[in-house]
């Protein structure tokens, strides 16, 4: 039967969906057929009906409809609640992009409704006064708990929500596959893909089905499952495996003869075995597979991580090879995995071990080479040579042997064990020829022996050098043979030339060789590197060939010569810098730039030419073009005059920096001229002085004793010529003072005074008043010789004072008498009333300082006896010596030390002299 | 602000006569048992921590769950939330309760609440959120020993669970999903509201027992000064 079923929404005119529907009818029949309405059909109300007819080929045509039935309605919104608002369908579980119609539905038209999609508002199409519809199309998944969707009646605390459950699309597996690695089990395994399980809603599940042997399993794992192989007699395997969801399902399949899906498990127990320098076996077992089923074995050989060899072997269960071509002393990895030899399907897992190669005797001779110098007269040798690379060494280097033969004398080989860290040795030898064998030693035995001839006579080991260029792959060296018995040539430099040791480098080079280039990744820019050339002698003797000197690039000079100033004359001095050596440049030295400039000068001295330096001051220069000439002469300049010079060197690269320039100050013309008067006379000065200092007493004794020897005076000797040749010396016996006596100097006497009569004279009035001392009455035999002692230590006005005098006493006023004068007393006051008058002529001048004359006598220290009766005579005078006295100090001395006029108490403002 | 030679020497006496007084303060010469005012202090300062804590589940919970609920303005009605225990009482009936009785509302509703969340745990999709669930859990079992601790220290019993009344928060068959997200978000902010409340409840205990030896404080202060 064919039915035809019609429905209509809301109501019965509107058809929405025309369908047909063809079953079987059998006896009392109930048939069920469903529709899926894309609006939730309580949103609105639905109507069916059918009609029917005969749909059996065995009935002819014509075949008629049956009348339509009548409508049936469904009406959901009956069986509703009486809540004020409904929101449909309720958590609908749908597949990403799918679209989805939902509606609410509101029992009060008065009710203003929003609605809301994950917190957004939506706005949707009203179906009628109480419904509203919103279609969502191409749902994406937001969440594994559902998008929320909900309307809430505004101003009522009404809200009603959904959640839309979003699944992912469900995908196909991918990479299905099937494999067995014992014909006991097939495990098959694929890519699930996205996963779309939503928690409580939809999960994701498997199911592997066989086709030829009907069975059907549940997979316990999103991406594989076991299948276990019952017999042997299946060959053939169809499977599906079908993933599925609450919301559908995708299947895929896979057709495949068991025995082309062996995947063989790991092989096991890998050794190796019999590990020589170069040979190694290797064994290993893997799991058998079936009665009949052989393995292909592959073994890799690796060494530094890459595969050196690969060798296939088959085996059944035990595999074994033999590795040769080994590398002794080297780290080998041996790997082998293996696959059905049948069938390939895949490699089985790997296996590897690492295994080392014996040792084996060094292969190669060492590359030795030998710088001869000598040391206290003895000829040094020193041994270099490279160590064995790896591959030639063939095992650690336990030490070098040095075996020394001299070639010249039947003696003793003397052998050296170098240790292995060394790259060299010293030897001292004899002035006779040496052949020297070096071997490298390992534990399994050493290297062939390199041989090399040393002379103790050094030869001739000078040669022209010769300058060469550096080029960015390094020195280009080129030589030209000597003799055609060379059997090569060595080239030999320092990578280091200004460290020590320079870390001597050589390169071997053949025999026909005439050139090579020498590169280093030590060389740099600006070092001079040095580089010689030896010729190789049959005899194994190196002979220097040539020199050759070169700059990978040259630079300009980074510092200038110390220069040194001499021959400092008023017109010209000279610069020196002897001690610049050129060699050790950062170029070659072309020659000096010497630059001199003067404020006083404006113009260029001959040789010079203007030049500006870089602060844009002028200068002049002058440019050497000698590097060996160190010196230079600068002439024609002028006196006392300030030259400020620098002296820079040059190489192809530049000048050194033109900076710091030196002053010299030239000096006048004359200067030496007065240096030449005038440091004698300063030296001739001080030998006097000097002299004088350590002859002072005897100076002093000539020219100032203390107690002046009258025989020595010059008074004497001007008295005798001029005066009184018959004058004489007093002894000082003959002088003996027994009085004193005081005598008030007449108005205009003349008194002979000497050595300043006319002086005297003239003084004679301002100076009325005079002291005089007179001997003793009593021994006086009248006027007699008496010397008068002139102080030479007082100054004019000292002698004008008539300090010392003797003159004559009238014997009738003795002074032993009592009289006015005889008495202390009145010997002072009158004293006083003089000394006042004298005072009143002292320079104010004078006032600060109190000179005390002591006239001593041996009377002074008897104050009893002084003024009246002398016991004893005594001399005439004695003078002591003067003392400067300050103010202050000058009271009146103690009472024992009065005596004659130095008891004069005196006041601070006098002056006594 | 300077700080005084003369206000050195004024802090220095007073510091000394409060320690020469201390012997005499009741409060702080007890050597025995030290009563329930260290539990309350223990107390309240897990439901502060956990009030905490709250805030950050609460936060990756919502957003699990998806807008609406994870919006700060977001007051959905009480539908089916209602055997919740309400945290929420007038305030002068919340005054007048007493001890007995506000711990025992404080227990029982931490046992309802914690007996939910365990529920919402076993729902969670996620690992990591099933562990913060967990932890929390844990948490929220500590305080409900707390309290529990705190009414033995005062002589109260603790009220008995009816047979067979154990809550349950497994969706009823017509419990629609988006109920039952409203239902989990009702949860977490009566949990909240429940954890602000004992805040107030214990410290309104802790000031309770603390109040004797305060007014002697307050004494010794005022004599001091």
């Amino acid at each position: 039967m064919l039915f035809q079923i019609q429905i209509s929404r809301m109501k019965t005119s509107n058809v929405i969906w025309v369908g047909n529907y063809s079953t079987v009818v059998k006896r009392d029949p109930v048939l069920h057929w469903s529709w899926k309405s894309e609006l939730p059909l309580e949103c609105a109300t639905h109507f069916v009906r059918m009609r029917s007819r005969v749909d059996d080929a065995k009935i002819p045509e014509p075949r008629f409809w049956s009348n339509w039935s009548s409508w049936k309605e469904a009406d959901a919104q009956k069986s509703l609640g009486r809540d004020p608002l409904f929101l449909f369908p309720k958590d609908k579980l749908v597949e990403e992009g799918s679209n989805v119609t939902i509606c609410y539905i509101s029992r009060n038209q008065q009710d203003n409704i929003s609605c809301y999609l994950e917190g957004q508002q939506i706005h949707g199409e009203q179906l009628d006064s109480n419904v509203s519809a919103f279609k969502l199309n191409k749902v994406s998944f937001i969440r594994k708990t559902g998008t929320n969707i909900f309307c809430k009646v505004d101003q009522k605390d009404v809200i009603k929500g959904i959640v839309l459950f979003v699944s992912k699309v469900l995908e196909e597996p991918k990479d299905f596959s099937c494999e067995t690695q014992d014909f006991k089990t097939l495990m098959c395994t694929w890519d699930p893909g996205t996963d779309t399980s939503l928690p409580k809603r939809s999960s994701q599940s498997y199911t592997l089905f066989e086709s030829f042997s009907g069975k059907k399993i549940l997979c316990e794992h999103k991406n594989s499952c076991n299948w276990q192989v019952d017999s042997d007699s299946q060959e053939m395997y169809n499977f599906t495996l079908m993933a599925e969801n609450a919301l559908g399902n995708r299947s895929v399949s896979v057709l495949f003869s068991l025995t082309h899906r062996v995947h063989p498990k790991t092989p096991y127990n890998l050794f190796l075995k019999n590990v020589s320098g170069t040979k190694a076996t290797v064994t290993w077992k893997v799991h058998p597979i079936g009665n009949y089923s052989t393995l292909l074995c592959q073994l890799d050989l690796l060494g530094e991580g890459n595969v050196i060899q690969q060798h296939n072997v088959s085996i059944k269960e035990n595999g074994e090879y033999l590795l040769s071509e080994l590398e002794p002393d080297t780290e080998y990895m041996a790997r082998v995995r293996c696959a059905d030899a049948n069938h390939f399907w895949k490699w089985s897992g790997s296996i590897s071990q690492k295994f080392v190669t014996a040792e084996a005797a060094p292969s190669e001779a060492l590359d030795v080479w030998r710088n001869v110098k000598s040391v206290s007269g003895h000829p040094t040798v020193t041994l270099f040579w490279k160590p064995l690379s790896k591959l030639h060494a063939n095992g650690k280097i336990l030490s070098y042997n040095v075996i020394v033969e001299n070639l010249d004398r039947p003696s003793r080989l003397e052998v050296h064990s170098v240790p292995a860290t060394a790259n060299g040795t010293e030897l001292t030898l004899d002035q006779y020829s040496y052949q020297i064998h070096v071997t490298a030693l390992n534990s399994a035995g050493p290297s062939p022996a390199s041989v090399i001839v040393v002379s103790g006579d050094p030869g001739n080991e000078e040669a022209e050098e010769e300058r060469i260029n550096g080029t960015e792959d390094g020195f280009s060296v080129s030589w030209k043979p000597q003799s055609r018995k060379a059997i090569g040539y060595v080239v030999e430099w320092c990578d280091h030339p200004q460290d020590l040791p320079c870390d001597l480098q050589w390169k071997n080079l053949s025999s026909n060789t005439t050139s090579t280039v020498i590169s280093s990744g030590a060389f740099r820019p600006g070092v001079r590197y040095n580089f010689r050339i030896y010729e190789i002698s049959t005899e194994r003797m190196a002979n220097l060939l040539e020199k050759k000197a070169g700059y990978l690039k040259e630079l300009a000079p980074s510092d200038n010569p110390q220069v040194v100033v001499s021959n400092l004359t008023s017109h010209s001095f000279t610069l020196s810098w002897k001690d610049y050596s050129t060699d050790s440049q950062p170029g070659f030295i072309q020659g000096y730039y010497v630059y001199l400039r003067s404020k006083a000068e404006k113009e260029c001295h001959p040789g010079f030419k203007k030049a500006t330096l870089s602060d844009k001051s002028a200068c002049c220069q002058h440019r050497i073009d000698n590097p060996e000439q160190k010196t230079f002469v600068m002439e024609n300049l002028q006196p006392e005059s300030v030259y400020e010079f620098l002296v820079t060197p040059y190489t192809s690269a530049g000048s050194g920096p033109v900076d710091t320039f030196t002053k010299v100050t030239t000096p006048d013309e004359y200067s030496h001229i007065l240096i030449r008067i005038i440091l004698p006379m300063i030296i001739c000065v001080l030998l006097i002085m000097i002299t004088c200092y350590l002859k002072s007493q005897w100076m002093k004794e000539k020219c100032y004793p203390d107690i002046p020897d009258p025989y020595k005076s010059n008074v004497l000797s001007l008295i005798k010529s001029k005066e009184n040749p018959h004058l004489t010396i007093m002894n000082v016996s003959d002088c003996v003072p027994d009085a004193i006596e005081v005598i008030h100097k007449p108005e205009g006497s003349k008194i002979q005074f000497l050595g300043a009569s006319k002086s005297l004279t003239e003084t004679e009035f301002t100076k009325p008043a005079y002291l005089y001392l007179l001997p003793a009455e009593k021994n006086y035999s009248g006027p007699g010789p008496c010397i008068c002692f002139e102080n030479l230590t007082y100054n004019e006005a000292a002698a004008d004072s008539g300090s010392c005098g003797h003159f004559p006493v009238t014997p009738q006023a003795p002074p032993s008498q009592p009289g006015p004068l005889t008495s202390p007393e009145n010997l002072l006051k009158a004293l006083e009333k003089n000394y006042m008058n004298s005072l009143g002529e002292i320079a104010a001048g004078e006032a600060s300082v109190n000179y005390v004359s002591q006239l001593a006598s041996q009377m002074s220290g008897d104050k009893d006896g002084l003024p009246t009766n002398p016991p004893e005579p005594v001399h005439c005078s004695e003078y002591k010596m003067q003392m400067a006295i300050p103010l202050g100090l000058a009271s009146p001395p103690p009472a024992e030390n009065s005596g004659l006029s130095s008891t004069t108490p005196l006041d601070q403002s006098e002056h006594y002299r | 602000m300077d700080l005084r030679a003369g206000d050195s020497w004024g802090m220095l006496a007073c510091l000394c006569t409060v320690l020469w007084h201390l012997p005499a303060v009741p409060a702080l010469n007890r050597t025995g048992d030290p009563g329930p005012g260290p539990s309350i202090q223990k107390t309240y300062d897990l439901t502060r921590y956990l009030e905490h804590q709250l805030r950050s589940l609460a936060g990756t919970y919502l957003n699990y769950l998806g807008p609406p609920f994870n919006e700060p303005d977001f007051n959905p009605p009480r539908l089916g939330a209602e055997t919740l225990p309400r945290a929420t009482v007038n305030l002068d009936v919340w005054r007048s309760l007493n001890d007995k009785l506000r711990l025992t509302q404080n227990y029982e509703a931490y046992s309802h609440l914690l007996c939910y969340l365990r529920g919402l745990n076993r729902q969670a999709a996620t690992a990591e959120l099933r562990r913060s669930l967990a932890h929390f859990c844990t948490s929220l079992q500590g305080l409900l020993g707390s309290i529990a601790g705190v009414m033995a220290a005062l002589g109260y019993p603790l009220p008995q669970p009816l047979p067979g009344t154990e809550p349950t928060w497994a969706p009823g068959p017509a419990h629609s999903d988006f109920l039952q997200k409203m239902d989990d978000f009702w949860l977490l902010k009566e949990l909240q509201t429940w954890l602000w409340r004992s805040a107030k409840d214990f410290n309104r205990l802790k000031k309770k027992m603390q109040t004797p030896a305060a007014a002697v404080t307050l004494h010794l202060e005022a004599h001091g000064f």
